[in-house]
C-alpha cells in the first residue's frame, strides 16, 4: 500500500462516515453498530501505527483541505507530535470500542452510543491533526458536545446533573478559547498555526499575547481538568458509561486539553519563563489536590476520576519544565496514563457490570470470581503507582529526574509525594474490591464476557511492556519524534513555510 | 550485557549473593512442608523464585536505575507474598507494608535523581560524594530511607511486626527476617562506605538511630502476646545493631554490622521457621494458647533454643561475636572524641539483655511450662513437624553454632573481611574455641551431675503446684505471657506504652491521619454546586491575569 499525505484526512473521515452510517442504518440492522464501531476503531488504529512509519520515512506532511493552499485554506498536519497523539487516541479507542460491544448491552440504544462515540473520536482526531486554529476549535467542540451527550447517556438523575454541569463549564471554557482565537486572528491576520507562529516571531509578542495566554490557560486548562478548573470532572467521568469514562479520562482530556495546550503554547505562542512556572504550579496543584481527594473516595469510578486530575498534573508538570527530559517524560506519561487509566475505568466497568455497584465498601474478594479483571486491575494499578517494571514507573522516573535536573527540587518532592498517595489509593481499591473474603451478596458474580476480557487484556499487556518504548529503536521512532516537535518551539513555523 | 557499567561482582556483592541463594533454597525446602495443601502454590513458588532473582539483580547491579528496578520489584513481590496469609487482617497488612515500602522506594527515586544531579553518573562504583552540601545530605537521606524501610529500622519499621504476624511463616522467614535485612543493610553499606563520604554528624545520626531502634523495639517485644509478632519486633531491634555498626565508621564496627546482618538472617529465619512449625501444628501463634511443646517437638525446640541464645548474644554463638564486634566499634569511636559513645554502648548492652529476657519469656511460654487448656484438648495433632520443615531449622541452628565457634576462621575470614577491604584490628581477648570448650565442659559436668542425681533418688509423678494437680486447676498454670507486665506499669514507660498502643509512633498511621484531615478539608470545598465551581474558574483566571499582566 502506498502511504502518502492522502491518509491524513482519513483520521477524520472514517469516524465521521461511520457515525453517519450507524445513525442511518443502525436502528434497522442489529449487528451493524457493533461491527462498524469496532471496524472503524481497528482501521484507525492500524492507520495511526502506519503513520508512525510514514512520518519516520518522509518527515512532516501536510494535506490541504479542498486543495486550497495554506495559509488561506485549512491545513492538516502530520508531524511527530500528532502522530504520537493519533496512536495514543486510536489505540485506546479501539480497545474501548471492543469493550463496548458487550458492555453496552445493558443500555437500549446501542446505535446512538456508537454514533456519539465515533463523533467524539472524529473530533479528537481532528484536534490532533489540524494545523488551523479555528478548525481546532471546531473539532474541539464536536468532541466536547458528543461527550456532553455521552455523559448523560444513562439518563438517570445523577447522570443528567453531571452532564449539565459538564456542559455549562465546558461551554464557558470553549467560549474563552474562541475569544482567544479571535484575538489572535485579529493580531496576526492568519489562522494557520505555523503561519501564526512566524507572524508572531516577526511582530513580537505584546501584552495581548499574555492576555490570550490566560484565556487559553483557562479554556484548555478546563478541558484538561487542571485545578482550579477541574470541578466538572469528578462528576462527569464517573457518571458516563464505563467505556466512555475510559475514553474521557483516558484520551479526551489529553487530546482536547493537554495536547492543545502544549501545541499552542510551545509551537505557536512560545513559552516564557513566567508561563512555564505557572504551568509548573498548576500541574503540582492538580497533582496534589487530585491525589488527596482521590484517596478519600469510596466510589470506584470517582476515585479514578480524581486520580486522573492528579495524573494530568504530572503531565503538565513535565511540560512546564520545558527541558527535553521533562517533555519526554510528560509525553510518555500521557501515553501511559491513557492506557492504564482507560484500563482502570474498564475494570471498574467490569466490576459494575458483574456486581451492579461502584461502592468499594460493598465489594470484597472479587479476585476469586473475576480473575482476569482483578489481574488486569492489579497490573494497571501498579503501573499508575509507578512500581517497576511497569510502564508508569519509567515515565514518573523521567519526570522526577527531569525536575531535579532542572533544579526544581521542590516540585520533584511533590511529585514523589503524590506518587505515594497514588500507590495508597490503588492499594485501597485492590484491598476493598478484590482481596479479602467474598461478600455473601457477591457469591453469584461471574467474570465478564469475552470482548470485555479481550480488551482489558490488551491494555494490560501494554501496561506491562510499556517501558520498551524507551528502548533505543522504538524511542527514536516514536517518543523522541514527538518531543522534538515541542522542543522546536519558535522554529516550528519555519519548517512548514519552507516546505 | 554483564558489562561493568551495569553489573559488578565484588566481594561484598558476592558475599550477600551467596547467602541470598542459600536462604532461598532453605525457604523453598521449608515451604514444601509448610505450604502443602495451600491454594495458588504455582504463584507462590513463582514469586519466591522471582524474589530470589530480583534480589540477586539488586545485589549485583552497578547502575542505580537498574538497582531501583530490582529493588522496586522486590517490594511488589513482598506484597504479593504476604497475600498468601490466611488471617483476617492479611489484606490490610499487605497494603500497609506495600505503602511503606513503596513510599520509601519513591523517596529513593528522588534520592537517585538528586544523586544524578550531583554526580552526573549513575554508575554506583564511580559515585563518591562528600556530605558537605545540603543537597548531598538530602540525597543520602532519601536513599537511606529506602534501606531503612527494607531492613526495618525505625521509624519506618512498623510493617515488620504486622507482616510477621499476618504473613505465612516462610514468607516472614524469607523476606523481613533474612533477604530484606541482607539487602537493606547491603545497600546502606554501599551508600555509607562507597557512594557517600560520611561525615561525623551523619555517623552520629546513624548510631543514634541504631541505638534507639535497638532499645525501643526490644521494649515493644517484651510485652507482645503473639509469638510471630514478638519475633517481628526483634527483627526490628536487631537492625539497630547493624545500623549502629555501620554508623561507627571504623573497620571493626562495620565488619561487626555486616556480620550481625548475616547472623541475624540466620537465627531470625530459624526462629520464624520454628515458630511457623509450632503454629502449623497447634493452629495458633498466641502465647496464651501454647506451652509445653518441648516434649512433642524436640527438634524445633532445640533449633529455637539455639537461635534464641544466639540472638540474645550468649557466647559462643554467632550473635555474640558480631555484637562483641559492634561494641568494639562503638568503643573505638571514643578515640575521635565525644562522650556519646557511652550512650550507644549502654543502649546496645541493655538491648541485648532485654532480648535475652524476652526470649526467656518466649521459650518458656511456647516450649516449656505447662500446655494450655486448648492445646491439651488438641493433643491429637501434636507431633513433630514434617522433615522438610525440620531440615532448614537444623541447618540454620547448626550455622548459629558454627559461625559462633569458628567465627574468625569461617565467616569473618571468608566473607566479611574481604567485603570491607581493609584490615580489622580486634581489641580485647576473646577466644571462641576456648570459650566453647569451657562451656561444653560445663554442660557435660552439669549433665553428669544431673544423671548421678536422678539415678540415686527420684520418682516420677504428675506435675503439681502446692499439692494440687495443675491439670485440674488451669488458673494455677503459669503461661509466661505475663512475665514483664509489670514494666508496663512503670511511670514514664506506662505513658509510652499507652501511646504506642494508640499507634502514635506508627509513622504510617500518623501520615494517614494527616492525609485524611486534608481529604476532609478538600471535600468540604467540593460541594457540588455549579456556581461555586464556576466562580473558582473565574477566580483562577483572575489570579492568572494578575500574575501575567500586572
Amino acid at each position: 500500500m502506498m502511504l502518502s499525505e492522502q491518509i491524513i484526512p482519513l483520521f477524520v473521515v472514517i469516524p465521521l462516515a461511520g457515525a453517519f452510517l450507524i445513525s442511518l442504518l443502525g436502528k434497522k440492522v442489529k449487528l451493524l453498530p457493533d461491527m462498524l464501531g469496532v471496524l472503524a476503531g481497528l482501521i484507525l488504529c492500524i492507520l495511526s501505527i502506519l503513520s508512525v512509519r510514514l512520518y519516520n520515512a518522509s518527515g512532516a506532511l501536510t494535506y490541504s483541505v479542498g486543495a486550497w493552499r495554506s495559509p488561506i485554506g485549512i491545513e492538516m498536519v502530520l508531524d511527530g507530535l500528532s502522530v504520537f497523539m493519533l496512536v495514543t487516541v486510536n489505540l485506546v479507542a479501539f480497545c474501548i470500542a471492543l469493550y463496548a460491544v458487550n458492555y453496552m448491552e445493558k443500555f437500549t440504544a446501542k446505535w446512538k452510543f456508537y454514533t456519539l462515540f465515533l463523533l467524539m473520536l472524529a473530533g479528537m482526531n481532528g484536534v490532533v491533526i489540524t494545523g488551523d486554529m479555528f478548525n481546532l476549535f471546531v473539532f474541539l467542540e464536536i468532541a466536547a458536545v458528543a461527550s456532553y451527550a455521552l455523559v448523560a447517556f444513562g439518563t438517570e438523575r445523577q447522570e443528567l446533573e453531571a452532564a449539565f454541569k459538564y456542559a455549562v463549564m465546558g461551554t464557558v471554557g470553549s467560549s474563552f478559547i474562541l475569544l482567544g482565537i479571535v484575538m489572535l486572528y485579529s493580531y496576526t491576520s492568519t489562522l494557520n498555526m505555523a503561519d501564526m507562529n512566524s507572524v508572531l516571531l516577526q511582530k513580537g509578542a505584546g501584552s495581548l499575547i499574555l492576555f490570550v495566554s490566560v484565556l487559553f490557560l483557562m479554556g484548555f486548562g478546563l478541558k484538561a481538568a487542571l485545578v482550579p478548573f477541574h470541578a466538572w470532572l469528578p462528576d462527569a467521568h464517573p457518571s458516563a458509561p464505563a467505556p466512555i469514562s475510559a475514553m474521557l479520562s483516558g484520551v479526551l482530556i489529553k487530546a482536547l486539553g493537554v495536547y492543545a495546550l502544549a501545541r499552542i503554547f510551545y509551537n505557536v505562542l512560545g513559552v516564557s519563563e513566567q508561563l512555564s512556572s505557572i504551568l509548573l504550579f498548576l500541574g503540582t496543584l492538580s497533582m496534589v489536590v487530585g491525589g488527596i481527594l482521590a484517596l478519600g473516595q469510596w466510589d470506584f469510578k470517582r476515585l479514578l476520576a480524581y486520580s486522573s486530575i492528579s495524573q494530568v498534573g504530572y503531565i503538565i508538570l513535565g511540560l512546564g519544565l520545558g527541558t527535553p527530559l521533562g517533555i519526554l517524560g510528560a509525553l510518555f506519561h500521557l501515553f501511559n496514563h491513557s492506557v492504564f487509566k482507560s484500563l482502570l475505568f474498564l475494570n471498574s466497568g467490569a466490576v459494575e457490570y458483574a456486581t451492579d455497584t461502584r461502592d468499594l465498601r460493598k465489594m470484597g474478594g472479587l479476585s476469586q470470581k473475576m480473575p482476569l479483571t482483578s489481574t488486569t486491575n492489579f497490573l494497571a494499578s501498579m503501573s499508575i503507582a509507578g512500581i517497576p517494571p511497569f510502564s508508569g514507573f519509567w515515565s514518573k522516573l523521567l519526570i522526577i529526574v527531569a525536575a531535579c535536573r532542572a533544579e526544581k527540587f521542590g516540585y520533584a518532592f511533590w511529585a514523589v509525594l503524590v506518587s505515594i498517595l497514588t500507590l495508597a489509593m490503588y492499594l485501597k481499591v485492590i484491598k476493598f474490591a478484590f482481596l479479602g473474603s467474598l461478600k455473601d451478596s457477591l457469591t453469584r458474580v461471574k467474570e465478564v464476557p469475552l470482548f470485555m476480557k479481550l480488551s482489558m487484556a490488551m491494555l494490560a499487556l501494554i501496561c506491562l511492556v510499556g517501558g520498551v518504548l524507551l528502548l533505543p529503536n522504538l524511542y527514536g521512532a516514536f517518543l523522541q519524534k514527538a518531543s522534538q516537535i515541542l522542543l522546536l518551539g519558535a522554529e516550528y513555523g519555519a519548517i512548514f513555510i519552507k516546505g | 550485557m554483564f558489562s561493568e557499567q551495569f553489573f559488578r561482582f565484588d566481594n561484598l556483592a558476592n558475599f550477600v549473593g551467596i547467602f541470598v541463594v542459600i536462604f532461598s533454597l532453605l525457604i523453598i525446602l521449608y515451604s514444601l512442608g509448610f505450604m502443602r495443601k495451600s491454594k495458588g502454590l504455582i504463584g507462590y513458588y513463582l514469586y519466591i523464585i522471582l524474589t530470589l532473582l530480583a534480589s540477586l539483580g539488586a545485589v549485583f547491579s552497578n547502575n542505580l536505575i537498574l538497582f531501583m528496578v530490582f529493588w522496586g520489584i522486590l517490594g511488589l513481590l513482598l506484597y504479593l507474598l504476604i497475600g498468601f496469609g490466611q488471617k483476617e487482617r492479611t489484606p490490610a497488612t499487605a497494603k500497609k507494608t506495600f505503602i511503606i515500602i513503596g513510599a520509601a522506594d519513591a523517596l529513593m527515586i528522588l534520592g537517585l535523581a538528586l544523586l544524578w544531579q550531583l554526580s552526573g553518573t549513575l554508575q554506583m562504583d564511580k559515585i563518591s560524594i562528600a556530605l558537605n552540601e545540603k543537597l548531598a545530605v538530602w540525597a543520602y537521606l532519601c536513599l537511606a530511607v529506602g534501606a531503612f524501610a527494607k531492613a526495618g529500622a525505625m521509624p519506618v519499621h512498623t510493617w515488620i511486626p504486622d507482616t510477621a504476624e499476618d504473613a505465612p511463616a516462610p514468607v516472614s522467614a524469607y523476606l523481613p527476617a533474612s533477604l530484606d535485612k541482607l539487602l537493606g543493610i547491603y545497600f546502606l553499606t554501599r551508600l555509607s562506605l562507597e557512594m557517600f563520604v560520611m561525615n561525623r554528624a551523619m555517623n552520629t545520626f546513624l548510631m543514634a538511630l541504631g541505638s534507639f531502634t535497638i532499645v525501643a523495639a526490644v521494649m515493644m517485644a517484651l510485652i507482645q502476646h503473639d509469638l510471630k509478632r514478638l519475633l517481628g519486633y526483634h527483627a526490628v531491634s536487631q537492625v539497630g545493631y547493624m545500623v549502629l555498626g555501620i554508623g561507627t565508621a571504623n573497620p571493626v564496627g562495620i565488619a561487626g554490622g555486616l556480620f550481625h546482618m548475616l547472623n541475624n538472617a540466620i537465627y531470625k529465619s530459624c526462629l520464624f521457621m520454628s515458630g511457623g512449625a509450632v503454629e502449623k501444628k497447634t493452629g495458633s501463634s498466641d502465647l496464651d494458647q501454647l506451652g509445653g511443646l518441648a516434649k512433642v517437638m524436640p527438634v524445633s525446640f532445640g533449633a529455637f533454643l539455639l537461635a534464641s541464645l544466639a540472638i540474645s548474644g550468649v557466647p559462643p554463638f554467632n550473635g555474640f561475636v558480631s555484637k562483641w564486634m559492634v561494641y568494639q566499634g562503638v568503643i573505638e569511636t571514643a578515640k575521635s572524641g565525644g562522650n556519646l559513645w557511652i550512650i550507644w554502648l549502654v543502649a546496645a548492652l541493655f538491648g541485648s539483655a532485654l532480648t535475652l529476657a524476652s526470649f526467656m519469656k518466649l521459650v518458656h511460654a511456647v516450649f516449656l511450662g505447662q500446655p494450655s487448656q486448648q492445646s491439651t484438648e488438641n493433643r491429637v495433632q501434636r507431633t513433630e513437624a514434617a522433615p522438610s520443615m525440620l531440615i532448614p531449622q537444623v541447618v540454620l541452628a547448626g550455622l548459629c553454632v558454627v559461625f559462633g565457634v569458628f567465627a574468625y576462621r569461617l565467616p569473618l575470614a571468608k566473607f566479611i573481611l574481604p567485603s570491607i577491604g581493609q584490615g580489622v584490628a580486634f581489641a580485647g581477648i576473646w577466644n571462641p574455641n576456648l570459650a566453647a570448650a569451657l562451656i561444653l565442659v560445663g554442660i557435660i559436668i552439669g549433665i553428669l551431675i544431673y544423671l548421678l542425681g536422678t539415678i540415686t533418688a527420684s520418682r516420677e509423678t504428675e506435675i503439681f503446684v502446692g499439692g494440687e494437680l495443675v491439670r485440674e486447676h488451669p488458673q494455677m498454670r503459669l503461661s509466661g505471657t505475663g512475665f514483664y507486665d509489670t514494666i508496663q506499669q512503670l511511670g514514664l514507660l506506662k505513658a509510652a506504652y499507652a501511646l504506642a498502643k494508640r499507634k502514635v509512633f506508627d509513622l504510617y498511621d500518623v501520615c494517614s491521619k494527616i492525609t485524611f484531615g486534608f481529604v476532609r478539608i478538600l471535600r468540604y470545598l467540593h460541594n457540588g454546586v455549579l456556581p461555586t465551581y464556576l466562580s473558582w474558574c473565574l477566580l483562577g483566571m483572575g489570579i492568572l491575569f494578575y500574575i501575567l499582566l500586572r
